[in-house]
């Protein structure tokens, strides 16, 4: 199958820290694409680095056969990819809903002049808007919350609008920084239902996370990242059963 | 009569120059010491083209505002790169600047004696000279500020805006242009900001430094957070309050020896009090 996301030779230093270090892998579309390594091992910086917040020293991304060297976080966006943050970033002054239409493309009433000079359009626009991300929230099960404060939801909620949020943009490669960490029980089973409800629904993702059960309950395929290298990408049985890579991932922390 | 037709269409104008405060400040994060700068361009580019030149009344306001909001943007620009709360000192310099400039090129504004005479505005064949005749054109003035307002909070543009002060980055991985966002805002602050200058050189028919120096940013911030930031109705009554109490100040009886000092220092008593209990202030979400 040919490549969907494609990283090709990244690295990227910070002062002396070679975080990125000719960092290679690629995804396959449909399937979801589990990124595991030890703390600090670059998965953060790889996303910065795919989606625009970063350049890189080296080496290429691409998406769909397009290059994205030179891309801003907007123009990644446009392409379809859209990322989550490890510590989530969510608007906590705005209502769940809130933090939902935000997240949605081009909207009627996004500038001053659409605002003021075409009000009813605008309002038009929002109600159907409402709807959508009504949906959206319903989605992540999160329906009865749209009306309240983010600051007012529990973690595992918040977890789940970060989820939420990054759906509404529309993208359709999902880049998500530990959806699952901090949860435990319930919460944790429920963030990992969505996630392969969003492959149902033909989302593509790349999944940074910690938890090898949930690892080989939801992964397609593993990356293995180390010191900012890919030392292997394969199922998650092989991945997970090597035991080299075993005794670096648990040596490595403990 | 007059006066109190004089404290409504003052109170008016600041409104209109709150709001702009208050769309930078409050809604988008974006700490500028330096709307009264702005205030004050307005009121200098209009009080020059009707003493200097044929222009009439409501073309110079337009002019004013334009010019307004091409400067604002440009004096917003640098909180694109310096972030947060540091803006301030940015905004501190650009504030000191337009000061120096309202003071010192005398041939354009009179310097620090400042300009009288600028002619009282002509609409429609009317001159608006009697405080109770000019309170019409400030109450439109400040109606329209205040439907914009309103119209843009309720729009995804305010959404977007508030989003933008909680987390930029954010607001960036989902694809939408914090750059437009920002310039947008202030453009639109530039343009509130401009008029309300115009209209107060007009009202006042003298202008000199004085009302557009760093006191002059601080009190419109002091009436954008007693008011309430963030809301329309913060916006509104803040000037009507802060511009009030040093009337209802002066009817405290006190020796003349000390009045002016003793009533300076109630005011700042009560600001203080007023914040220690009522932080996020008479009808605003905290700040
Ligand atoms: N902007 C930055 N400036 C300096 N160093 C950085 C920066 N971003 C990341 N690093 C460093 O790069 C290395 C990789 O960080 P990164 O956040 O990508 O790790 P990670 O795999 O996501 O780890 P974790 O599992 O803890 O989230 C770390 O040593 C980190 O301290
Ligand atoms: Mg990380």
């Amino acid at each position: 199958m040919s490549a969907y996301l494609r990283v090709v030779g990244v690295s990227k230093s910070f002062g002396g820290l070679r975080a990125l270090n000719d960092c290679s892998f690629t995804t396959t579309k449909g399937l979801i694409t589990c990124l595991v390594g030890p703390n600090g091992a670059g998965k953060t910086t790889i996303f910065n680095a795919i989606t625009g917040f970063l350049v890189p020293d080296e080496g290429h991304v691409a998406f769909q056969g397009t290059s994205l060297d030179g891309f801003s976080p907007q123009q990644v966006v446009a392409t379809g990819i859209a990322r989550s943050f490890q510590n989530l970033r969510l608007f906590t002054d705005l209502t769940a809903r809130d933090n939902v239409l935000v997240a949605m493309p081009g909207q009627a009433g996004e500038t001053p002049l659409g605002a003021i000079f075409r009000p009813l359009h605008a309002a038009r626009a929002t109600a159907q808007r409402r709807a959508a991300a009504r949906e959206v929230l319903a989605h992540v099960g999160l329906a009865d919350g749209a009306d309240t404060m983010v600051r007012n939801l529990s973690y595992g909620e918040q977890k789940l609008l970060s989820i939420a949020r990054l759906l509404a943009t529309g993208a359709e490669l999902l880049l998500l920084d530990e959806p699952t960490s901090g949860l435990s029980g319930a919460a944790l089973d429920r963030v990992m239902e969505v996630l392969r409800g969003l492959q149902t629904d033909g989302k593509t993702l790349l999944v940074v996370e910690h938890n090898t059960r949930v690892v080989q309950q939801i992964a397609d395929e593993v990356v293995f990242l180390h010191q900012g290298h890919v030392l292997a990408q394969g199922s998650p049985q092989e991945i997970i059963t090597d035991p080299a890579l075993a005794e670096i991932y648990f040596g490595g922390v403990i | 009569m007059d006066f109190f037709y004089s404290y409504i269409a003052l109170a008016e104008i600041y409104v209109l120059l709150g709001l702009s405060t208050n769309l930078l400040v409050g809604i988008v994060g974006i700490f500028s010491v330096s709307q009264a700068a702005i205030f004050g361009v307005g009121a200098y580019v209009v009080a020059y083209l009707l003493m200097n030149t044929a222009v009439p009344f409501l073309p110079a306001l337009l002019a004013a505002a334009a010019l307004c909001v091409a400067l604002n943007i440009l004096v917003t620009l640098p909180s694109l790169r310096v972030s947060g709360d540091y803006f301030v000192v940015t905004s501190f310099g650009i504030q000191l600047l337009a000061t120096a400039i309202f003071t010192n090129w005398t041939a354009g504004t009179g310097g620090a004696a400042g300009l009288p005479g600028v002619p009282a505005p002509l609409i429609f064949g009317q001159e608006l000279i009697e405080p109770g005749a000019f309170l019409g054109l400030a109450t439109a003035g400040m109606a329209l500020g205040c439907l914009g307002f309103w119209l843009i909070m309720r729009a995804p543009f305010g959404r977007l805006l508030r989003a933008i002060r909680e987390d930029e980055l954010a607001v960036a991985a989902l694809g939408k242009s914090v750059l437009r966002a920002k310039v947008s805002a202030a453009a639109l602050a530039g343009a509130f900001a401009g008029t309300a200058g115009g209209l107060y050189a007009t009202f006042l028919s003298f202008i000199d430094p004085s009302s557009f120096d760093l006191d002059a940013s601080i009190l419109l911030l002091a009436m954008v957070v007693v008011g309430g930031a963030r809301t329309l109705a913060g916006s509104i009554i803040g000037p009507f309050v802060l511009l009030a109490l040093p009337q209802a100040l002066a009817l405290i009886d006190l020796p003349t020896s000390v009045a002016a000092a003793a009533r300076q220092l109630i005011y700042g008593v009560l600001l203080i009090v007023f914040m220690l209990f009522r932080p996020q202030g008479l009808l605003g979400e905290k700040l």
